[in-house]
């Protein structure tokens, strides 16, 4: 047998079978005591009983003895005058010790045959002949211990009972651990800590301390990451746009232009680096109903403006709730990487089941299939760069999915059959 | 000819304030340079200026701060040409609010800032007097929109945003800065390209029909941009300023 996979069902499995069983073993040895005391009571009673009745019936004169047996009859026996029906020798063991004590009583002045009687329900007769020689029958019906109809009731509400707390003990114990996974699963790549509650019993406590704490270095680390990354790429601005100036002044001339085209490259690291930086930090966008269908034919048209060759089609035909700032970026940033590696990008937009999917479509080399994950490291760039002089930073994807982490939307890659990529923005 | 432009540059990095006078000098500006808001305010006390580019980040008294200051006193007709880091969004957006003309984002070349200098200037020039002095507009009303001019973006009668590429926005603005005139396609190609027409450019044309699609205006209907034929374009509806939220 295998068990349950959740801690609170394992937990709770154990306690409570380990409480009913213990329960129902003190419950039947108590019984078991009980039920002994009173058949050793019983069977003492009837000793003398039976003494002294069957003493009373044969000194009483026969024709009366048929008045006085139903004063003598007692909840488990009775007295019959006749032979009784003959059987074989009682076998059950409450049969036995009856007939035992009955022999111990009368045994040494009478003969006796007991007889079990088949039936339902166990049932003996003792058999003898009184001094005058008339049969008499001791009809034996042995019953156990009469239980009240309240103890079964009582019973299952102790077991109840046993089950609720048990409940209550085994959810004490596996909450927090819960809430610890939540808390863990809530410090995404926004990095906005959820603070445990540092309350609740101590070995909880200290856990929720522990993990608050370890949050907190998280959090310190990663901002002084992007804190070095935007500091440096923030104080290179003042020296790039000296040297920009610089360049503008100087005579027209090849190392004028290349100087330009140097500057401007590192002025697009810079840029990234702090767009990167800033998008570790995590989105501070508020969603906003749009109208999706403007939003990618406006972007359309930007690039159409600057004579890029960038189509549309599809529509989503109905207003969203989405970050604009933050999809926008996304997408430009897929649009301009596909320019840069294929010269064209498509963009295909659809909605089906409440769930929009984006495709940004090229017919570029594509990438390795092993590389598929990796192109979104920031600083990556391809060995086999699919164009040399592209001059990428190598961040553009490393925003992007960071973007779409901190918007709640899938972003992956694929090579499309028949060469080229997708870049797939799913949006549910 | 006309007297030059004359141009403050504010901006704390020395090296920077020379190399953009030298530059804007040999473009033909006259150029006077302030390293803060106290030597920014001394020019302007010892003559008229034409145009302030000013730093954002500046030790002390920051760029917004003395923006606020130009727009509160009695230099608020002075355009403001902002010069940012590089955070464009955020930066931009505060910077507009703080009633900047326009802005550009360091590092930048230097034909891009005359760009963006020339088209400030042409613009605040083609206004009406009495729209000079821009109070901080967020909110431009007409008709059932509302074209919000820090983000840069149309909302509708919902509240739906409705996102607006570059050249559409620039349209729009100047038809909004200009409503119930009448606008020649030069005007319109000057205005928002900020560069000299051949006489037989249609793109402005491509460019407002996508406008009009934008506004969900069909050319029959022309119920917000009217075409008169050989004349140019009109813009019909009213304008409202309002300082209501975003």
């Amino acid at each position: 047998m295998r068990l349950p996979r959740s801690l609170f069902a394992r937990l709770m499995l154990i306690s409570l079978s380990g409480l009913a069983v213990a329960y129902a073993l003190s419950f039947s040895v108590t019984f078991y005591e009980r039920a002994l005391a009173t058949r050793s009571l019983m069977l003492g009673d009837m000793e003398q009983d039976v003494a002294s009745s069957v003493a009373l019936l044969d000194r009483l004169p026969a024709s009366e003895r048929g008045q006085w047996l139903a004063r003598l009859e007692r909840r488990t026996y009775s007295f019959m005058l006749g032979p009784g029906l003959p059987g074989a020798a009682p076998d059950a063991h409450l049969s036995e010790l009856l007939a035992a004590s009955i022999e111990l009583s009368i045994g040494q002045h009478y003969q006796l045959t007991a007889s079990a009687i088949p039936g339902l329900r166990e049932h003996l007769q003792v058999h003898l002949r009184l001094s005058d020689g008339a049969p008499l029958t001791i009809d034996l019906r042995p019953r156990g211990l009469p239980v009240s109809p309240w103890l079964m009731p009582l019973l299952l509400l102790q077991l109840l009972l046993l089950a609720l707390l048990s409940w209550w003990c085994v959810r004490l114990a596996t909450r927090p651990l819960a809430e610890l996974a939540r808390a863990a699963d809530a410090l995404g790549p926004d990095l906005k800590a959820v603070r445990l509650p540092e309350d609740g019993p101590a070995e909880v406590a200290r856990a929720a301390t522990a993990f608050n704490a370890m949050q907190e270095r998280i959090g310190t680390y990663m901002n002084e990451r992007m804190h070095i990354l935007a500091a440096i790429s923030h104080d290179l601005q003042t020296p790039i746009t000296r040297m920009r100036l610089r360049a503008d002044l100087m005579d027209d001339g090849d190392q004028r232009d290349t100087l330009i085209r140097n500057l401007q490259e590192m002025e697009q690291l810079v840029r990234e680096g702090v767009t990167y930086a800033r998008t570790l930090h995590g989105a501070t966008e508020q969603p906003r109903r749009i109208d999706p269908d403007a939003l990618f034919d406006s972007l359309l048209c930007d690039y159409l403006d600057a004579a890029a060759d960038v189509t549309l089609s599809g529509r989503i035909g109905a207003p969203m709730l989405l970050r604009p700032v933050a999809l926008r970026r996304i997408l430009v940033n897929l649009v301009d990487n596909a320019l840069k590696y294929a010269g064209s990008a498509e963009l295909v937009v659809e909605s089906s089941d409440s769930v929009v999917t984006i495709r940004v479509l090229d017919r570029g080399l594509g990438i390795a299939p092993d590389k598929l994950e990796t192109v979104f490291q920031p600083f990556y760039r391809l060995e086999t760069s699919r164009n040399r002089d592209s001059g990428g930073t190598g961040l553009g994807l490393a925003i992007a999915r960071q973007l779409a982490q901190a918007i709640d939307v899938r972003l992956s890659l694929a090579n499309r059959p028949g060469g080229g990529l997708e870049a797939r923005l799913i949006l549910s | 000819m006309d007297k030059p432009d004359h141009i403050l540059i504010v901006d704390d990095d020395h090296e920077i304030r020379d190399l953009l006078s030298s530059y804007l000098r040999k473009i033909g500006f006259q150029v006077s340079a302030a390293a803060n808001g106290r030597q920014m305010r001394t020019v302007l006390e010892e003559g008229p200026v034409d145009l302030v580019i000013l730093d954002l980040m500046l030790p002390g008294e920051d760029g917004l701060v003395l923006c606020r200051e130009l727009r509160a006193g009695k230099w608020r007709s002075v355009p403001v040409l902002m010069l940012t880091a590089l955070d464009e969004e955020t930066e931009r957006i505060i910077g507009l609010e703080m009633g900047a003309d326009d802005y550009v984002a360091k590092p930048f070349s230097s034909r891009e800032l005359v760009a963006r200098i020339r088209a400030v200037l042409r613009r605040t020039r083609m206004l009406p007097p009495s729209m000079k002095p821009l109070e901080v507009t967020q909110l431009l009303r007409f008709g059932d929109w509302q074209l919000d001019t820090t983000a840069r973006h149309l909302l509708d009668a919902d509240g739906t945003m409705v996102a607006l590429s570059g050249a559409e926005y620039r349209l729009l603005r100047v038809f909004l800065d200009h409503p119930q005139r009448v606008l020649t396609r030069d005007q319109l190609l000057n205005l928002t390209q900020g560069r000299d027409t051949d006489q037989f450019d249609r793109s402005i044309d491509l460019l407002v029909s996508r406008l009009r699609q934008r506004l969900r205006d069909d050319a029959r209907g022309q119920r917000y941009i009217k075409t008169l034929r050989s004349e140019g374009y009109i813009f019909t509806c009213t304008v409202e300023v309002c300082e209501g939220e975003a």
